[in-house]
């Protein structure tokens, strides 16, 4: 598993997220980013590089609508 | 307390078109109910009494002049509060959004409105439809009918609750993870996720652009099924909307199951996720109906629930910060704190995190499809009954395994019907899962499963409780 960063470390991604929150709200952060990054850490990596994932974009969805 | 309160859509609708119920006495009937028992259930947050009065009578002057135009002309509906709703605010549940009117409806009001539909109002959900339940956001969060002291579930909280009450026999939901279903399992009704991209999500407030999914609940799965045949269909303006055919629904009503083969994913029932044994039993107990109406049962296997809810769950977070990001930037004080634990770390998550995640969603959409392919429909229980409704730890979204998310990434129908109750009165349910595009089996089963079963003659009685 990943590390998890320190309390600067979230701090230094929360300020790159333009977050700037008083005390309470980081606790928050910091608690909840740990979940996510539990997550995260489970899902595998090392693909292949042509796999797609599950959204791609279908230009046909933008081709004006006629009524 | 009127029976016509009571009548599902498909009885309402026939008593309409032969002119023996007025849509006027209809919707009165509704209103008056609402009036005098929604404070025990605070399943409305904006009533149209006024509006629905006048659709009404607009109603019977048409169907008296040139009969019905939908089998929903003239009956009451109302729509989960992330539904914009042209002059009628739409607030999500959210400070934020307190004084949000929209200008225009969003395109399921848009059907159900040319369908002749009579709008009641608008119904509680937790937060943006994700966090909740919340007592810090714009409304009390609703309550579960059967018994106040339980919860409605959610998101589609207050939607589920006033169908089971017998506030509406229609509502709209919308269901990112569970959040049609699970409301329609605790309080005992039908709530169907369409699949994803039958039904347009236009004019919805977004939860999770990648696996949201709008679709109706109603007492009867019959009345799921008019309701989407009014609501599905293609439209240009949602760019995930599908482009399809849209079969008869009702006419798929066949009460008929035999030579049906029914998956079972024994390693989440059995291995990852056991149920409690009332639970277990009340599931069983269904599929011994569908073994006497000549369905078979046959174990499969799918990928670990954990790996759905891994998937979903980054992808969500890291979709709903996007959606947010302005106003957790600069108010985040107006966001409830069930919401906004569930949120903010979405900030965090970079972009080929996000994208692993959606690959690992393409790989399991596709084990999803291939199990269906060798069956005709799953089933397995929705969720436990409902539980006390109390603030729960925001953290267990995160940790807890759903029934109800492996669907939502796999994109494919699923609809929850009452299986009974529990010994505390409270409503057991049957998750009915089908390849994508393929309501019609799905909604086969849950007709043909309510039909051979006594559930449906059940009601929460409200003033009992309250005068007991």
């Amino acid at each position: 598993m990943t590390a998890m960063p320190t309390n600067d470390e979230i701090a230094l991604l929360a300020r790159q997220a333009g977050l700037d929150l008083k005390p309470e709200y980081f606790q928050e952060l910091v608690d909840a980013y740990g979940n996510v990054r539990r997550m995260i850490d489970r899902i595998p990596t090392g693909r292949p590089r042509g796999d797609e994932p599950a959204h791609v974009f279908v230009p046909t969805k933008f081709l004006p609508v006629t009524e | 307390m009127s029976d016509l309160n009571f009548l599902t859509i498909a009885e309402a609708s026939r008593l309409i078109a032969t002119r023996k119920l007025s849509p006027v006495e209809l919707t009165e009937a509704y209103l008056a109910r609402i009036e005098a028992l929604d404070h025990l259930l605070d399943s409305f947050v904006t009533l149209t009494a006024e509006r629905a009065r006048a659709e009404a009578k607009a109603a019977e002057a048409t169907i008296a002049a040139s009969g019905p135009v939908s089998r929903m002309h003239g009956i009451p509906y109302c729509l989960k509060d992330i539904y914009d709703t042209a002059g009628i605010r739409t607030t999500g549940m959210s400070k934020l959004l307190a004084d949000n009117v929209p200008t225009r409806d969003s395109y399921c009001q848009e059907r159900l409105a040319a369908a002749g539909g009579v709008l009641l109002g608008k119904n509680a959900t937790w937060e943006f439809a994700h966090g909740g339940p919340s007592w810090d956001v714009l409304f009390p969060p609703a309550r579960n009918p059967w018994d106040r002291d339980y919860s409605p579930a959610g998101s589609s909280s207050g939607s589920g609750a006033a169908v089971a009450a017998g506030f509406s026999p229609a509502t709209l939901g919308t269901d990112t993870g569970g959040s049609i279903r699970s409301p329609a399992a605790a309080c005992g009704i039908a709530g169907l996720k369409p699949t994803y991209g039958l039904v347009s999500r236009r004019g919805v407030i977004p939860n999770c652009f990648s696996h949201d999914h709008a679709g109706p609940l109603a007492w009867t799965t019959e009345d799921v099924a008019i309701l989407l045949q009014i609501i599905a269909g293609h439209d240009p303006e949602d760019p995930g909307c599908a482009d399809v055919p849209i079969p008869d629904y009702a006419a798929a009503l066949t009460g008929d199951v035999k030579g049906l083969v029914i998956g079972v994913p024994t390693t989440w029932l059995e291995d990852e996720a056991p149920p409690s044994a009332p639970t277990k039993a009340a599931f069983e107990a269904a599929l011994e109906v569908f073994r006497s109406l000549g369905a078979t049962v046959r174990p499969v296997t799918l990928p670990p629930l954990k790996q759905f809810d891994d998937a979903k769950k980054t992808i969500a977070v890291a979709e709903l910060f996007t959606i947010h990001a302005a106003d957790l930037r600069t108010r985040p004080d107006l966001f409830g704190a069930s919401l906004r634990y569930r949120i903010i770390a979405g900030g965090l998550v970079r972009a080929e995190e996000y994208i692993q995640a959606m690959r690992q969603r393409t790989d399991l959409a596709r084990a999803m499809q291939a199990v269906m392919a060798t069956v005709d429909v799953l089933m397995l229980p929705t969720n436990e009954p409902a539980g006390k409704l109390e603030p729960i730890p925001p953290a267990s979204l995160f940790t807890r395994t759903s029934f109800t998310t492996p669907f939502n990434v796999g994109g494919n129908p699923a609809l929850s019907v009452c299986s009974g109750y529990a010994a505390n009165g409270l409503p057991f349910s049957l998750q009915i899962v089908g390849r994508l595009f393929d309501e019609c089996t799905v909604l086969r089963a849950g007709d043909a499963y309510e039909k051979a079963t006594p559930w449906r003659d059940q009601r929460p009685v409200l003033v009992a409780k309250e005068t007991a």
